[in-house]
């Protein structure tokens, strides 16, 4: 079993020196971001639990993502168009802006009950390792805190299933050992944390 | 990376291991370059005979590793067995970096080059520390690597220095001003290419490898014009056709890989098209033997490390030695130590070119190569073949048993036996002196499509186990018989460089920050002096007005995490 733990730590210090995203490229992030909307709200704070918020993300991980959309390594019908025409500025440019915006909640009513069982199972596969404590993510891996629930199970069960594969084997391998209830009690615990 | 909750240490260089989610030190990005302060006082020139000749010469340090055989050893014997007990620091050079330090300083007629994590190159005075000029390189906004922050040098050639950048550029710098001269992009690092090592510099050809096994990188060397940084001929480690190799079953030293060579041969006959991440890094300076007109290096690591599934086939040049062409960096011969790599059990330290005994007896040119497995492997420079290997510098276990989702137990642990650490060659007992690490480790696979190249692409885990002592071992191997002569072991795993030196010294650092002296004939403790931090870089000596110096650069390891510190400290006798 704790081998097992261990396995999710193979995660990257891949140093992606995170770029210091100047006011610029935020500003220029800005008028990107107007295709977006429609889907991830306004400031990148989604009112509809399908699609993620993106406010507050990491810019690494968010221009990973989009180029992983672009490149065909991620995969989504609705997101697909958007991305096909970005360029590597694009993509830099919508990751600082998103990255610089704030979350707000989601307004998730979480059932205590399996906030508190998430928690411990969240302890006990050491997700903080990588998404670091408070779920706030760093680099690559994602921040989850905040994130809406049907997403986070949504993105649990397609790694599970293999749906998902753009994660370098370290969601896949932590995700095999999740049961369906324990995705429903980690996605209440992330969704609910500020 | 250290987590103590989970006791798991480290990443595997050439190679990265578990662990490490935590956000490394970072540095600003984006900066303009910068030089600061004045100029060497000095013109500083070096000329190719100056660099062909600096293995017989105390006055310089003029390569990576001493010279272009690579031999790390010191022909001057100022400082020796009977006068060590009174080495003391002559001066602390203080960098404004304080993360892992890996550097070789350069030292050309008083003058010193050293470089630190994250670019930084200084110009210092060689006896006094005096700072001359202080460069800091522009990073990009995307620089993707692997085991720490690092740099291991400068090289130098006429009035320039060449170093390789995190962000995967070739950079010259003026050696008196510190001035940048041009740079050019070696590869793309999204892509996951990063510069660690330092760059060789032959005839106007500045050599120089690739890091990236750990991202699904297609490894190369490549030879850049010392002038204007203009592409003369790039190597790659895996070639487009041909990489399946010749369905090696045993290793280098006759073991059974496990290999299910069936299915791997039908995977082959589907999908072949994975050479382009194949990986194949080349981590450490080649050697270059001018007479023959051949670079020698040995490449590390296949893409991704634990899953093989994803590649089958031998994973030519990966884990092997190899030699080409200088003037055109056409292949001319490899020698393959583990087909088909699943341990990252690979080749980093760099090949030292010296005369060997043959199996008959006879002298003949060699190559040796101190490899992650533990053992030093004795080669004839004619073809690559292999003429022996050592006795096993360090305790093996259970090889070569298959990763699994649950983790298998084999000894060496992933960072080895002898790492990136440089051997030394002393010609008086030719010996290998060469500095191992024991760390028991599982091996654990998870299959693992590629995801793209800035993800660091493992398919599964190396984990240290808990509990289980580590330990490192200083071992002399004698390269015409293969025995060891003496071991010396302490009590941290070793990585890092180590000098020989016609004093009949050893001199070798710890992560601990002791920084010693043997005796190089018996392995004997003779000095020690701590650095305060991890001592982990390569030392250097050299000469001026007369006076032997003893350089190490002492600025703990990321891949180890021993302590981190920003000091160069220089050694002289009283």
């Amino acid at each position: 079993m704790i081998s097992r733990r261990l396995a999710i730590v193979a995660a990257a210090v891949a140093a992606f020196a995170a770029g210091s995203a100047s006011a610029q490229d935020v500003e220029a992030g800005r008028k990107k971001a107007e295709a977006c909307i429609a889907c991830h709200g306004a400031n990148g704070n989604s009112p509809n639990p399908a699609f993620p918020i993106l406010a507050g993300q990491t810019s690494r991980y968010l221009y990973l993502q989009l180029k992983d959309f672009k490149e065909g390594r991620r995969t989504e019908p609705q997101m697909d168009p958007f991305v096909k025409n970005l360029s590597r500025e694009d993509m830099f440019d919508l990751s600082a802006f998103f990255a610089a915006q704030k979350p707000v909640s989601n307004k998730f009513k979480a059932d205590p009950a399996k906030v508190a069982k998430g928690k411990t199972k969240a302890d006990e596969v050491l997700c903080t390792m990588c998404h670091l404590g408070g779920f706030k993510g760093q680099n690559e891996i994602p921040r989850v805190a905040g994130q809406h629930y049907d997403y986070v199970v949504k993105q649990m069960k397609d790694f599970k299933t293999g749906k998902r594969t753009n994660d370098a084997g370290n969601m896949a391998s932590v995700s095999k050992t999740l049961s369906d209830q324990d995705i429903d009690n980690l996605a209440h615990y992330v969704a609910n944390l500020d | 990376m250290t987590h103590p909750s989970v006791m798991i240490r480290g990443a595997v260089f050439g190679t990265l291991m578990a662990a490490a989610c935590a956000a490394g030190a970072q540095e600003v990005t984006g900066q303009k370059p910068a030089t600061q302060g004045g100029v060497v006082p000095k013109n500083v020139s070096v000329t190719q005979q100056q660099l062909s000749g600096a293995g017989g010469q105390g006055a310089n340090w003029l390569h990576t590793n001493g010279d272009y055989f690579q031999l790390r050893f010191y022909p001057g014997n100022q400082i020796n067995t009977g006068n060590v007990k009174k080495l003391r620091p002559a001066f602390v050079f203080q960098t404004e970096v304080v993360e892992s330090m890996e550097t070789a300083p350069i030292v050309v007629d008083g003058i010193m080059y050293l470089t630190t994590s994250y670019n930084h190159v200084y110009a210092i005075d060689a006896k006094t520390g005096k700072e001359f000029w202080h460069f800091k390189h522009k990073m990009g906004p995307v620089t993707t690597f692997c085991c720490g922050p690092n740099n291991r040098g400068v090289a130098i050639s006429g009035g320039k220095l060449f170093m390789g950048t995190l962000d995967a550029k070739l950079v010259a710098l003026d050696a008196k001003t510190g001035k940048l001269l041009w740079e050019t992009q070696i590869a793309d690092p999204e892509k996951g290419y990063s510069e660690t090592m330092a760059p060789t510099v032959v005839d106007n050809k500045v050599l120089i490898g690739t890091n990236g096994g750990e991202y699904g990188i297609r490894g190369f060397v490549k030879a850049f014009n010392a002038d204007d940084g203009k592409l003369l001929w790039t190597f790659y480690t895996i070639p487009e056709k041909g990489h399946e190799g010749v369905w090696a079953v045993n290793d280098a030293t006759g073991r059974n890989m496990l290999r299910d060579i069936a299915a791997e041969k039908a995977a082959f006959a589907k999908d072949s098209s994975f050479w382009q991440t194949l990986g194949g890094g080349v981590w450490m300076n080649p050697s270059v033997d001018l007479k023959n007109r051949t670079v020698w290096f040995v490449v590390g690591n296949p893409s991704p490390d634990l899953y093989g599934a994803e590649r089958p086939g031998d994973n030519l040049y990966t884990d092997s030695l190899v030699a080409i062409d200088l003037d055109k960096g056409t292949y001319k011969c490899h020698y393959q130590y583990i087909a088909h790599d699943v341990w990252d059990l690979d080749a980093v330290s760099p090949p030292i070119l010296i005369d060997v005994k043959d199996k008959s007896g006879k002298m003949i040119p060699g190559v040796i190569h101190g490899g992650k497995t533990g053992h030093v492997y004795v080669h004839d420079r004619k073809d690559c073949s292999l003429i022996r290997f050592s006795e096993a510098m360090i305790p093996q276990e259970n090889m070569w048993v298959l990763p699994t989702a649950q983790g298998a137990r084999m000894l060496p642990g992933a960072n080895g036996g002898v790492e990136w650490s440089p051997m030394s060659f002393d010609p008086a007992t030719r010996n290998a002196i060469a500095l191992n690490l024991h760390q028991p480790m599982t091996y654990h696979v998870e299959a693992a499509k590629y995801p793209g190249g800035s993800k660091l692409w493992l398919g599964g885990a190396f984990k240290v186990i808990p509990g289980e002592k580590q330990w490192g071992r200083v071992a002399a191997v004698n390269v015409d018989t293969g025995k060891m002569v003496w071991k010396h072991d302490t009590e941290q795993p070793l990585i890092g460089g180590g000098l020989a030196t016609a004093g009949g010294l050893y001199f070798f650092g710890e992560g601990n920050g002791s920084f010693n002296a043997l005796d190089s004939k018996s392995g004997k403790k003779l000095w020690s002096f701590n650095c305060g931090a991890g001592a982990n870089a390569m030392p250097v000596s050299y000469t001026v007005d007369g006076k032997q110096y003893v350089a190490m650069g002492c600025g703990g390891n990321t891949q180890l995490d021993f302590k981190r510190g920003n000091s160069v400290f220089v050694f002289s006798l009283d």
